[in-house]
């Protein structure tokens, strides 16, 4: 099957290489390879390549994954298979003082946490923490659900971006 | 000249404003719709004004309600039975307990043949299908425009102009008391508890503030949009709730260096009131003591509608305007 894969990727040496490698390394066979530098510190790439099933295409998903890549959209024989969606939640209460690497690692489960900006009072004051997180947006209900369960377990308030 | 009779229970906030705007726009009912409505008894909880030809609005409004010389001792059910009215404009406060005194009220009118317009969320969130099923029984109507949104023409919007759409979602904000306090923790950096002393000091907080902040009064507007326009069959008990009691300045300002503010937004779809983040420059950031909804519609795109969410004379519009659409039916 074709796939076309569009990826956001940092500007620096090697970056692209380390989105080639996992598609050879799982059986894709590259078509074509087009990027577009659209000003700062980012380039947009667009891959298109051949593979054998979808089983394949998640190892190749996952890889990139284990190297902090996502890709934010992928078609498969011109139909969208995955797009990339990006929420905000704010924790409100001892996010901290309950583990937040824990807090993240749930979360990363189903999602990416791609920034995380923290207010804290006073160390005996609730503090407030602003996540953005990346998800595949058919995964839209885990995520929320799995954001809920973990506030609920935390005794967070849980304030989540209106679509 | 076509004579539509009403019969008034409640003569608190919302009755009495309804009785100023009645009077006041006398006029206009008879230029526009070639209307008289003639208040033949207003039934509050210790007594009641029962006139055939009409009780005198102008003196109950200034005068006690038991110095009037219509006033008598009547029970309100017992006025309903006997006041040979077409309509029933039902405005006593919701029990979110049990949803009475507003659901007798609303039953006995249907019962007795006559027409029901009410400003009372509670027997309408927590009976639906009962009233609805009674009326169609008697073959009469239940309209309820100002349940959710005070002045906003939200279910008559809906049913009216957007008869063509398909309804996707409802969703915003559908209590004014805690867009008023989340508002002011935003643009004066102040903490939950002196915005919302100033919400009492200006009337828009009870001194029992936890309807409003805990929302619930939200929740309930949640459930009568549920049942009323998307279909559903629901109840107080299937909506989650949180509110904004734990939401600190730290919060609000966090959202605000992010280009955001938090809102309390009932989703209708999702049957769910909570605080949301929502970026600056969308829609629903509004201000002050406002209501804002939006509707997802298939056809029109998303509309938004923003307004008045309480108030004795604001209510007055959506109440009236559903008298006069049944009247014109009568």
């Amino acid at each position: 099957m074709i796939v076309q894969m569009q990826l956001d990727l940092k500007d620096v040496p090697g970056s692209l290489l380390r989105v080639l490698e996992p598609i050879s390394s799982h059986g894709g066979n590259i078509l074509s390879v087009m990027h577009s530098r659209g000003g700062g510190d980012r380039v947009l790439v667009h891959i298109v390549f051949k593979i054998g099933d979808l089983e394949m295409l998640d190892l190749v998903k996952n890889s990139l994954k284990q190297r902090n890549i996502r890709a934010t959209r992928i078609n498969i024989e011109g139909r969208k298979y995955y797009s990339k969606k990006s929420a905000s939640f704010m924790l409100v209460g001892h996010v901290i003082d309950t583990d937040l690497r824990d807090t993240i690692d749930r979360i990363n489960d189903v999602g990416l946490v791609s920034d995380i900006d923290v207010v804290m009072p006073n160390p005996k004051e609730k503090s407030s923490v602003l996540l953005e997180v990346e998800f595949d947006e058919r995964k839209k209900k885990q995520l929320v659900d799995c954001m809920k369960r973990i506030c609920d377990r935390k005794k967070f308030l849980l304030i989540r971006s209106l679509d | 000249m076509k004579e539509v009779k009403l019969c008034i229970v409640g003569f608190g906030n919302i009755g009495r404003g309804l009785a100023a705007v009645l009077d006041e726009k006398q006029d206009l009912l008879r230029r526009r719709h070639g209307l008289k409505l003639t208040v033949v008894a207003v039934a509050e909880k210790d007594g009641s004004l029962v006139n055939e030809r009409g009780v005198d609005l102008s003196r109950a409004l200034k005068t006690q309600f038991s110095s009037c010389p219509e006033y008598s001792s009547m029970k309100t059910l017992d006025v309903i039975k006997s006041c040979n009215a077409d309509m029933v404009v039902e405005l006593t406060p919701g029990n979110m307990k049990n949803g009475e005194p507003g659901l007798s009220h609303i039953l006995r009118s249907l019962e007795c043949g006559m027409h029901v317009v009410t400003s009372n969320k509670a027997p309408l969130a927590l009976k639906y299908r009962e009233i609805m099923d009674c009326a169609r029984k008697a073959g009469r109507e239940v309209r309820f425009e100002a349940t959710v949104g005070g002045a906003i023409p939200l279910i008559n919007l809906y049913r009216g102009t957007l008869q063509a759409n398909e309804v996707r979602n409802i969703y915003g904000i559908l209590n004014g008391t805690t867009n008023f306090i989340l508002s002011k923790m935003a643009e004066e950096c102040v903490d939950f508890r002196i915005a919302l002393k100033e919400a009492q000091e200006l009337g828009l907080a009870e001194s029992d503030y936890s309807y409003d902040v805990d929302g619930i009064d939200s929740a309930v507007k949640v459930v009568i949009l549920a049942n009323a326009l998307m279909g559903r069959s629901v109840s107080l008990k299937d909506v989650r709730v949180v509110g904004i009691r734990d939401i600190t300045y730290e919060t609000v300002e966090l959202a605000r260096k992010h280009n955001s503010v938090i809102k309390l937004v009932g989703d209708v779809n999702e049957l769910e009131v909570s605080p949301r983040i929502i970026p600056q420059n969308h829609p629903l950031n509004i201000s002050g003591a406002l209501n804002a909804v939006m509707l997802d519609t298939d056809v029109a795109g998303d509309i938004t509608i923003t307004g008045v969410g309480a108030g004795p004379r604001e209510t007055s519009s959506s109440v009236l305007s559903d008298i006069i659409d049944l009247a014109i039916k009568v």
